[in-house]
């Protein structure tokens, strides 16, 4: 078997740990069906009391988000919430899950690529991403009896998975960098945090200072979500957000990149220091 | 007189042992600024016109988009504090090994509870602090002396709370999965007391729960003292309710909390989650 079928066999293999890992805590799935169900709801509520049915309110909403839809513009924002929230408590601090169980040195004395530990767990997290926004589309149905038309659904879920690779290179930029940190839950909660407030999850970017739109403009999360909810809202089509998507592979790459390096890095560090297994 | 003195110990200690972690210190401000208070804040601000928040005006009948969102924090934190900073912590010390330990002590169960309830307040204070100084410098909070008014009101909220605290921690002690509950409970209970919208807004299903709880009154109260905002209900019915709410609560919580741990003793369960 050549060296590369071995290491994708490992790197399968790493993803169906981490699926079969999930399935021993089921309690996992629970929230992943009562956070994109409740979390969003609320939030449309709250935008319920904040416009208080005033047409002027509404169309200043409009105005600045691109629809007066407060409903499903909140569900996509939080679509990518619960994504990002699964991605960085999951893949994210699966390295730093090793280092903490004592596996970490087990698993690198192993004849597979250095890549295989840093991007296998993000396999695992597509089933969960899959019934987060699962749930978020039925909670939009039921509680609110809204269904966007098919072909802008099936439009979004391209782009949903066309964004796949840029979110799989940030959590594993963000598995490398924490095993260097002693805490790693207030380090997901920042990261996360500063996703919120840039990418325009629960609030339209247009509403932040014009150095933070700057800023959010070279992270994945902001185009995806704004181009989710322009084929949802305005009836744009992928070949007119066809831009953006090129720009989210391009951040895709460069990020993938970036993870490799900080890991190659940290790893040549814990080599000659010896910390791998302290923390 | 020991109680007392055995409830400030037990707040030393956990002041002490939270002050060891420095980013979770600093994540007691920063995570309600990133969860709620600014994105809430933008939210809002998205929908005023001419820049007043004339949506909101109509709904609740004031128009202090920050002081509605810090207020309805405050008791959100609050109840956060009974959530975390004393059911879960009793978890945590459960997880850690050292809650026998603290059974073996003189110290009267119902004590470690208080006491715990006492160090979370001070960090709650703490954070509330900070929270309203960046309110006060970056969202234009405005703060006016009739909130002072409200004070009752917040008063017999914290005794609420403690006593709905007991019974948290009756239920956590027995349960294997509690950080899921707390988690999931502490948003359910903040979202149905109005921390964020007007109770009035709830699916007519849930409203008689909202009802039910002595926080929906305390955060009215607050609104109606500290922003002019429209009441729910009279507001002289409102404090009869909160305070009728409070004192139902202190003794259900202990009764659970009791029943929770004479169930552990005969099931010998004080080291099994």
């Amino acid at each position: 078997m050549s060296l590369l079928a071995a290491d994708l066999r490992a790197f399968f293999a790493a993803g169906l740990k981490e699926v079969r890992q999930q399935r021993r805590y089921p309690t996992l799935f629970l929230g992943q069906l009562f956070w994109p169900m409740l979390l969003p709801a609320f939030w449309v509520l709250m935008g319920r009391a904040y416009s208080g049915n005033d047409p002027q309110a509404l169309a200043a909403f409009a105005e600045r988000a691109g629809s007066s839809n407060v409903a499903i513009f909140v569900f996509v924002g939080y679509a990518m919430y619960n994504w990002l929230s699964a991605l960085l408590w999951g893949a994210g601090t699966a390295l730093r899950q090793e280092q903490l169980r004592g596996t970490l040195e087990a698993v690198f004395v192993t004849p597979a690529s250095r890549l295989v530990p840093l991007f296998g767990p993000g396999v695992g997290m597509l089933l969960p991403m899959a019934v987060i926004f699962a749930s978020n589309f039925l909670a939009l149905r039921f509680f609110f009896g809204i269904f966007p038309p098919i072909g802008a659904v099936i439009q979004a879920a391209v782009i949903v998975v066309l964004g796949i690779p840029a979110l799989y290179a940030i959590g594993a930029l963000f598995a490398a960098s924490v095993l260097r940190f002693g805490e790693v839950a207030p380090v997901v909660q920042l990261i996360r945090g500063m996703f919120v407030l840039a990418c325009g999850i629960t609030f339209p970017v247009a509403m932040l200072p014009l150095w933070a739109q700057v800023w959010a403009k070279i992270l994945p999360p902001t185009y995806i979500v704004d181009d989710i909810r322009r084929i949802l809202l305005r009836g744009d089509t992928i070949a007119d957000v066809a831009g953006d998507v090129a720009i989210v592979l391009s951040l895709a790459v460069v990020t993938g990149i970036l993870a490799v390096a900080v890991f190659r890095y940290l790893e040549m560090s814990a080599r000659r220091t010896g910390m791998l297994g302290q923390f | 007189m020991g109680e007392i003195r055995a409830a400030f110990a037990i707040a030393r200690k956990e002041i002490r042992a939270f002050s060891r972690y420095r980013i979770a210190v600093a994540s007691t401000v920063f995570t309600p600024l990133y969860q709620f208070i600014i994105p809430a804040f933008l939210f809002g601000a998205a929908f005023a016109v001419n820049g007043r928040a004339a949506g909101l005006a109509a709904t609740v009948g004031t128009d202090d988009l920050p002081g509605f969102i810090f207020f309805g924090g405050l008791i959100g934190g609050l109840i956060g504090m009974a959530f975390w900073g004393v059911a879960f912590s009793i978890r945590m010390e459960m997880d850690t090994g050292t809650l026998e330990a603290t059974w073996l002590t003189p110290t009267h169960h119902e004590t470690v509870v208080i006491g715990r309830a006492l160090g979370s307040l001070f960090w709650f204070a703490i954070s509330q602090v900070a929270l309203f100084a960046f309110g006060i410098w970056v969202l234009g909070l405005r703060l006016r002396l009739e909130m002072l008014l409200a004070l009752p009101a917040v008063l017999c909220a914290i005794l609420a709370m403690v006593g709905i605290a007991y019974l948290l921690a009756g239920i956590v002690l027995l349960i294997r999965e509690a950080n899921f509950f707390v988690d999931t409970a502490n948003f359910l209970f903040g979202m149905l007391s109005g921390t964020a919208f007007p109770v009035t807004l709830l699916p007519g299903v849930l409203q008689p729960i909202a009802f039910a709880l002595p926080t929906t009154y305390a955060i009215d109260i607050l609104r109606v003292q500290a922003l002019g905002a429209r009441p729910l209900f009279d507001p002289a019915l409102e404090y009869v309710a909160l305070v009728g709410l409070t004192l139902v609560s202190y003794p259900i919580g202990r009764w659970v909390f009791g029943r929770a741990e004479e169930t552990m003793r005969r099931r010998g369960m004080l080291a099994q989650y």
